[in-house]
């Protein structure tokens, strides 16, 4: 039945006069659930549905999308994606190209090896109102905690007029515990496993079952609780350490971001910014250190940005965006690689839903491993402060400025893991702070999961992933609270 | 699809989620199609229209489980399928202690005004000639103009909301919005100029005059200087007001956060925190709001709320749905965000927060600057400490040196970090034009000092 649709509407779209047409046919199933202060907050089950249809007429793109799948609403939606097309062509400088592409008809599935939307919502429950209960009782300072579950199924048809026939099915889940204490008029919040409702990643219920949320959840609210009696960050420049749930986030707003290409050329000028990692840098402009090496990675095993083709039929790939310091890659389109003669697309077009336009977005955006471990690191370290799981964050349109806050941090005294400090933030300018960058560790490499990246207007929100460890980065500013 | 359909499809639902056990039942059905033509380099780039709608219910079991589902149709035939999933899910919850019913039905009137034939109508023709009417006007500004970005959108957007107590209400309204971002480049330095408008008639739209602020400000920030970070006097443009209002109503007025303890209005009732020249209030139902609706996502009529009378917030100043609402004994204010929204927001905010205006102009506000900064835009703000408001971001888009009453030259970017309790302490003068944006209605301000704490690199 897909592929009947699909064939109509690209049939039809050729009829009105398009020179290139492709359609997403697709269903999201999003199961929502937080337990909040011992009480069932969310019991939610989200259903999208429906198709978008992406046309080239008279050299200019047109998109229209509906959620009811059926013939007759195919062809008013066809339509209306011509006509819109029509209009952008009188407003166009040149004419649209693709890359060359090799036409695939193929399948893909996240593998995984207990369906999350097989186990009983009863056993999920258990979990997080046993989990929260423990996190809450630690202390009534606690005013609210939360314990969080997300099991996400995307099922997604593309066809396209050159000949792509790929049906995907994308499964993740995941979760986490998060409390907010309040004390004599101080508020400190304390996540697990990272900031945010958690990590996730595309794999089945065995990895919310790994997370272990039950046996974590005293000791979350154990350390919420010494945050009290600990000192505010000190203000200075000195060496910083990032545990890997910060860390990702760092990559992902100063390295995924600036390296997004329809950015670099302007087309997000109106809303996110551009990038300071204009064309002419690239091949030639040292990023970072030689120690930074980093990747867009869509097909590294549990990477929520993992799957087995994007929303143009490109298959995933694993490209590299700085090696050894050096700034040698960029995030791509079809439409944006012809742009840079960069020969093809690096696989990152994805939209949020079958009736979002697909734009340039991270897939696993993955900080490699270096040599180091991560105790190597504190105890290489004489003075410092390591920062652990994210609570502010803010990047300028250039993605250069950068101010993030943390959770919890300690003091590194003498290569030695020392005074718990509050409130701690730092601050750098983006190719400074990577240049930096000295150690990476090894032993603690694993993938986070972000399902929370905004992007575009209308504004979509993909999941993404980033893989690191812990880093550290030399004389940076800290403590601005 | 008329709203008055959705009413029935509401209706029809609540009555088949009662049936099959539910205690006690609601349901919204919704209809948008937005239309959005995107710009840049000085042509089109994304032009896209969608049409998205569906029902969410809720059912509530007799001893309190409750499941929720939202699905993407409105077929008739899918309702009795939609309500077994919502009680199948209740049937698997557990009872939530905080529930304590769903709102009773309360009189409501429909909003006139809120919806424009026009506007819903709007073609991509139209869109795709005002947009060429703001590049031809910014490139005509100045040679140095190089590149011209934004959107012009139109919406139209009905809902329903029934429950089993009584409610049936509707609401249908359209906005439309037009962003214009000006790039100039003048021997390798680039200038960045922006500007906006937002209403629910697509003819207010007047993309020329938009175009020619953007270029003005676009064309005169090139070659940016440097200048110290520190505390300095600002004069906000009411873009920037409106980022930091928006921020305030999400981080302060919200139940959740003032339930949570980490509101700052927790802190600082019934005290003099702001200037007492401040006065706001959320009124989904003053027409310069944007988001006019007669009611919530609950069907529960939207209440006017002061969130700051005078400089000073007070209990009085939280915003409730039904569920937060019933842990504290209150009846809901009718914040619960209506399903017109892509995203399924679960936290009651105000979306029509107006700050009333004062009497200057943003001339008298520069003229009476002795050595400060003119800010267009604030850009990727973000809370750092709720409790004290404090709020972190960067200046974007046009960004000038005052002094001596007088704009001199244009600086690069900034990072402000500081306390808005602090910042909105002192405020020297507000405007006295409001502009709608997005989910604010307000006035340019002049602030006695507001802490930047960094320059960006470029």
């Amino acid at each position: 039945m897909l592929s009947e649709y699909g064939e109509k509407a690209i049939e039809e779209a050729k009829k009105l006069g398009a020179s290139y047409a492709d359609i997403r046919i697709g269903e999201i199933l999003d199961e929502v659930l937080t337990i909040k202060n011992g009480a069932p907050e969310e019991v939610k089950f989200l259903q999208t549905k429906g198709f978008g249809v992406r046309v080239i007429v008279d050299g200019a793109w047109g998109f229209a999308a509906s959620v009811d799948i059926n013939k007759d609403e195919i062809s008013k939606v066809v339509n209306r994606a011509v006509s819109i097309a029509k209009a952008s062509a009188k407003l166009k400088r040149k004419d649209i190209k693709l890359s060359q592409e090799t036409v695939r008809q193929d399948r893909y599935e996240t593998p995984y090896k207990k369906d999350p939307f097989e186990v009983p919502l009863e056993e999920k429950l258990k979990i997080l109102f046993e989990a929260e209960r423990l996190l809450a009782e630690q202390s009534p300072l606690i005013k609210a905690s939360y314990s969080y579950y997300r099991g996400f199924r995307e099922k997604k048809f593309f066809m396209s007029s050159e000949g792509h026939r790929i049906s995907q099915t994308i499964t993740w889940c995941g979760g986490g515990l998060m409390a907010i204490a309040v004390k004599n008029g101080e508020m400190q919040v304390r996540s697990y496993p990272a900031s945010f409702r958690g990590d996730f990643s595309t794999s089945g219920y065995e990895f919310f079952e790994s997370l272990a949320l039950v046996e974590n959840a005293k000791n979350v609210g154990q350390e919420l609780l010494k945050l009290f009696e600990a000192k505010k960050c000190p203000s200075g420049v000195t060496d910083l350490i990032l545990t890997g749930d910060q860390l990702a986030l760092q990559i992902h707003e100063s390295c995924g971001h600036p390296t997004e290409l329809d950015r670099v050329l302007g087309t997000e000028a109106d809303y996110a910014g551009t990038s300071f990692l204009t064309p002419e840098k690239l091949g030639k402009f040292m990023y970072g250190s030689k120690h930074v090496n980093i990747v867009a990675d869509a097909t590294v095993p549990g990477g929520l940005g993992t799957f087995g083709y994007d929303d143009e039929g490109t298959p995933a790939k694993k490209v590299y965006l700085v090696k050894e310091g050096l700034f040698v890659g960029y995030q791509s389109s079809r439409e944006t690689a012809v742009e840079l003669n960069l020969g093809e697309s690096s696989g990152g077009m994805r939209a949020d839903s079958p009736l979002s336009l697909p734009l340039i977005r991270m897939t696993n955006i993955n900080l490699l491993p270096g040599d180091w471990k991560s105790e190597e690191i504190i105890e290489d370290t004489k003075n410092g402060v390591l920062m652990m799981t994210n609570r502010s964050w803010s990047i300028d349109d250039k993605r250069i400025n950068f101010q993030f806050g943390t959770e919890i941090g300690w003091l590194i005294k003498d290569g030695s893991k020392e005074e718990m400090v509050k409130n701690p933030t730092y601050m750098g300018v983006t190719p400074q702070f990577w240049g930096s960058c000295d150690a990476v560790s090894r032993d603690d490499w694993k993938m986070w999961g972000t399902p929370n990246c905004g992007k575009g207007v209308p504004g979509q929100v993909m999941y993404v992933g980033h893989g690191c460890g812990t880093a550290r980065f030399r004389n940076v500013r800290v403590g601005l609270i | 699809m008329s709203v008055e359909r959705l009413v029935e499809i509401a209706e029809k639902t609540v009555k088949t989620v009662v049936n099959l056990g539910a205690s006690q039942a609601q349901a919204s059905a919704f209809l948008i199609d937005n239309a959005l033509t995107r710009f840049a380099n000085s042509q089109i780039h994304q032009n896209v229209a969608s049409k998205n709608g569906g029902i969410i219910v809720k059912a509530v079991l007799p001893d309190k489980r409750i499941g929720t589902l939202r699905a993407n149709t409105l077929e008739e035939a899918e309702i009795e399928k939609i309500a077994e999933t919502a009680i199948k899910m209740a049937k698997s919850a557990h009872p939530n202690k905080d529930f304590k019913s769903l709102p009773e039905p309360e009189p409501w009137n429909p909003i006139q005004g809120a919806f424009d034939s026009e506007t819903a109508s709007c073609t991509p023709d139209y869109r795709a000639e005002k947009v060429k009417e703001a590049i031809e006007t910014a490139h005509n500004k100045s040679s140095i103009v190089r590149a011209v970005a934004g959107y012009f959108s139109t919406s139209s957007m009905h809902f329903a909301v029934a429950n089993s107590l009584g409610i049936s209400a509707h609401a249908s309204l359209t906005t439309a919005s037009m962003k214009t971002t000006v790039i100039s480049e003048e021997n390798g330095s680039e200038g960045f100029g922006t500007a906006e408008k937002y209403s629910r008639h697509v003819k207010d739209i007047n993309p020329v005059s938009l175009a020619e602020d953007a270029a003005e400000k676009s064309v005169k920030s090139v070659k940016p200087i440097k200048i110290q970070p520190g505390e300095y006097e600002v004069v906000l443009s009411p873009l920037a007001v409106g980022t930091i209002f928006s921020y305030l109503g999400y981080i302060g007025f919200s139940a959740v956060p003032y339930q949570n303890g980490s509101s700052f209005v927790n802190y600082f009732k019934n005290q003099q925190i702001f200037d007492s020249k401040l006065n706001v209030k959320d009124d989904a139902k003053d027409s310069r709001t944007l988001y006019m609706t007669p009611i919530d996502g609950e069907g529960v009529p939207k209440k006017m709320l002061t969130l700051i009378n005078n400089g000073v917030v007070s209990e009085e100043s939280i915003c409730y749905d039904s569920l937060r609402a019933g842990k504290e004994g209150k009846k809901s204010t009718g914040h619960s965000v209506p399903p017109i929204t892509r995203w399924f927001y679960d936290v009651p905010v105000p979306f029509n927060i107006i700050v009333e205006p004062g009497d200057s102009t943003i001339e008298e506000m520069i003229s009476e600057t002795k050595h400060g900064i003119f800010v267009t835009y604030l850009h990727y703000v973000n809370p750092v400490e709720p409790t004290k408001a404090i709020l972190t971001g960067l200046t974007r888009d046009g960004t000038f040196l005052i002094e001596n009453g007088e704009i001199t030259k244009p600086i690069v970017n900034m990072r402000f970090t500081d306390s808005m309790l602090s910042a909105l302490r002192n405020i020297s003068l507000i405007g006295k034009n409001l502009e709608i944006v997005e989910e604010t209605t307000v006035p340019p301000m002049k602030l006695n000092k507001l802490r930047f704490v960094g320059v960006s690199a470029y």
